[in-house]
């Protein structure tokens, strides 16, 4: 793989903006502030050829069942038909563009925009449009206006395992092409067919750019300097046999570590995080078993452009990215277990979930660190971020002392985003 | 002259001790003195902060949890030694509870350094208090939040 990114030929300007030199080792400041930016991201990102997460199937398991979600820009409805079938479709009246869904979940048999009462089928299929025909010879709608043509907007819908995918302009390659099957392997490691049970939801608002929230999971390094939890208890650590990895294009990425000791050593030494003192009043806060084959405890999976898989000890959440401008987005979590968990696992997932979250003894600090960037950066449109831990290149690499999923994350941008 | 009425005493009395529970709690916290917190609760207390819409669905997880005042002890050390945030004031309004019902609203402010004072988060409190060791603790408190969005992080307790 390259570092270099930028598809060849494409215009490397935006408004006059021209990517630092050393490619992918950079990263210039204005693409975490300029509107410019942001709206080609939509365009291109959002509401290009990427499949999007939007919910898990356990949300909706019945015919009828819907859940609100808003992919980049745009809210969307995903929702069970009659046939099981999940469609997902645009929350946005055929008629005057209203948004006909105001709940964040229920049941329904079909769905009615509140103003004109015009009615959809759970596939999004125009069902009723009142006087039409008019009323006793006047008015109503032309003589050949065809329902068949007004139907709610729906997006493509890949579905693997209890997640369901969306994409605005289908992608040319299914889902698991769009993996690759490195990334598929881990993937399919939490969602291995077992049903899903949603645990929780929780919602944050951070002052940041989004991609700041996906280079935080791309970036390793940091988890070893600035998370005490993770640090002191083992959770993750810079000491342990590691990996970090991509697929062939750089835009998908995973971290995976494996639990160490609470001692100290050659590498504890360089870490101010590390309290080898640091005991827990209650230690069942932290009482990880293992639950998956293999040796590795924790696999963060970043897949391009709005999900987090967290596979942390036995903390599960799918952390959805929901930008909002080009300095706000809301981190949405959906905190879960399996469906056949024991109660002895869930209770075990809710202590862990402390560590998580708004109030997570380790997300919390990624929020503020996050917020913090962002202030700095907006303060300096002109500067660039230094990403050169690793070297300059993108490549697998079996440690964590790396930042080079970040590159390889840029190098797919540029090449998306034609910068 | 008034006869005493049987029981009207106690009722009173327990009024009191629950007013003085609620107060020293909120003193405890208003002036940020996070360390007493864990004192208002039984050993075996349930404390967790929880958005309405998950509390509704009867999800266990909400933002915050904790199922023993070890856990809170957990939680303070936590936020005085190992989490990184930007400084901030959490203020909050007195609660007093409904008689003895012990459900009370509740809103919080925040305000982080050189900027307004804002509505961070408001909600509805169940609790349940009990006897221990001679005085009212709470077995139980759950902080139902009205809106699942937490303006940036959630850093010190309700």
């Amino acid at each position: 793989m390259a570092a270099d990114g930028g598809a060849g030929g494409s215009p490397r300007e935006l408004d006059g903006r021209r990517w630092p030199d050393r490619g992918a080792s950079r990263v210039p400041n204005w693409v975490y502030t300029d509107p410019a930016v942001f709206a080609r991201e939509q365009e291109r990102i959002f509401e290009g050829p990427s499949w999007l997460y939007v919910c898990l199937d356990a949300e909706i398991p019945n015919p009828g069942d819907f859940t609100r979600s808003r992919l980049g820009m745009r809210e969307v409805v995903a929702v069970r038909g009659a046939d099981g079938q999940v469609r997902v479709l645009v929350n946005s009246c055929a008629h005057r563009s209203m948004q006909f869904c105001s709940a964040n979940r229920g049941s329904v048999k079909e769905f009615i925009c509140p103003y004109h009462q015009w009615t959809y089928d759970l596939e999004g299929k125009l069902l009723g449009v009142p006087f039409r025909r008019g009323l006793k010879g006047q008015g109503g709608m032309p003589d050949d206006f065809r329902p068949e043509e007004h139907g709610l907007k729906q997006l493509a819908v890949a579905s693997r395992n209890g997640v369901v995918f969306a994409s605005f302009s289908q992608p040319n390659e299914t889902f698991e092409d769009y993996l690759g099957p490195l990334m598929l392997g881990y993937f399919d490691r939490v969602f291995n067919g077992r049903e899903l049970k949603v645990l929780g939801y929780q919602r944050q608002r951070l002052p940041s750019n989004w991609k700041l929230m996906f280079e935080n999971i791309k970036d390793p390094y940091h988890a070893s300097l600035l998370h005490v939890f993770l640090v002191t208890f083992g959770l993750f650590r810079m000491d342990q046999q590691s990996a970090v990895e991509m697929d062939d294009t750089g835009r998908h990425g995973v971290l995976v570590n494996r639990r160490a000791e609470q001692k100290a050593n050659e590498a504890t030494a360089q870490m101010r995080a590390f309290h080898q003192n640091l005991k827990l009043a209650d230690p069942r806060l932290i009482d990880p078993v293992r639950e998956y084959p293999g040796d590795a405890t924790v696999v963060m999976q970043t897949l391009w452009p709005n999900l987090i898989v967290q596979q942390q000890s036995n903390g599960l959440a799918m952390r959805q990215i929901v930008p909002l401008d080009a300095q706000n987005f809301d981190l949405v979590w959906t905190h879960f277990g399996y469906a056949d968990d024991p109660p002895e696992m869930t209770e075990r997932r809710l202590r862990q979930s402390n560590l998580f979250g708004p109030a997570g003894f380790v997300s919390a600090d990624d929020g503020e660190a996050m917020i913090l960037s962002q202030a700095g950066i907006a303060a300096a449109e002109d500067d660039e971020c230094l990403v050169e831990m690793g070297g300059r290149d993108v490549a697998n690499v079996p440690h964590t002392v790396t930042e080079t999923a970040i590159r390889g994350f840029y190098q797919h941008y540029r090449s998306v985003m034609g910068l | 002259m008034i006869a005493a009425v049987p029981g009207v005493d106690a009722a009173l009395e327990l009024r009191a001790r629950l007013a003085d529970l609620y107060g020293a709690y909120d003193d405890a916290l208003g002036e940020g003195v996070y360390e007493r917190w864990p004192e208002f609760f039984t050993e075996t207390c349930r404390y967790q902060i929880i958005p309405r819409e998950s509390y509704e669905l009867g999800h266990p997880i909400g933002l915050m949890q904790a199922e023993s005042r070890g856990m809170l002890v957990d939680r303070v050390a936590a936020i005085r030694n190992t989490m990184l945030y930007a400084p901030r004031i959490v203020r909050r309004l007195a609660i007093e509870p409904a008689g003895i019902r012990l459900s009370a609203s509740f809103a919080v402010f925040q305000t982080m350094l050189n900027e307004p004072s804002q509505v961070f988060l408001c909600g509805r409190l169940y609790d349940r208090v009990v006897e221990d060791g001679g005085a009212l603790r709470f077995a139980e408190r759950i902080c139902v939040t009205d809106s699942t969005l937490v303006p940036t992080s959630l850093v010190f307790p309700i």
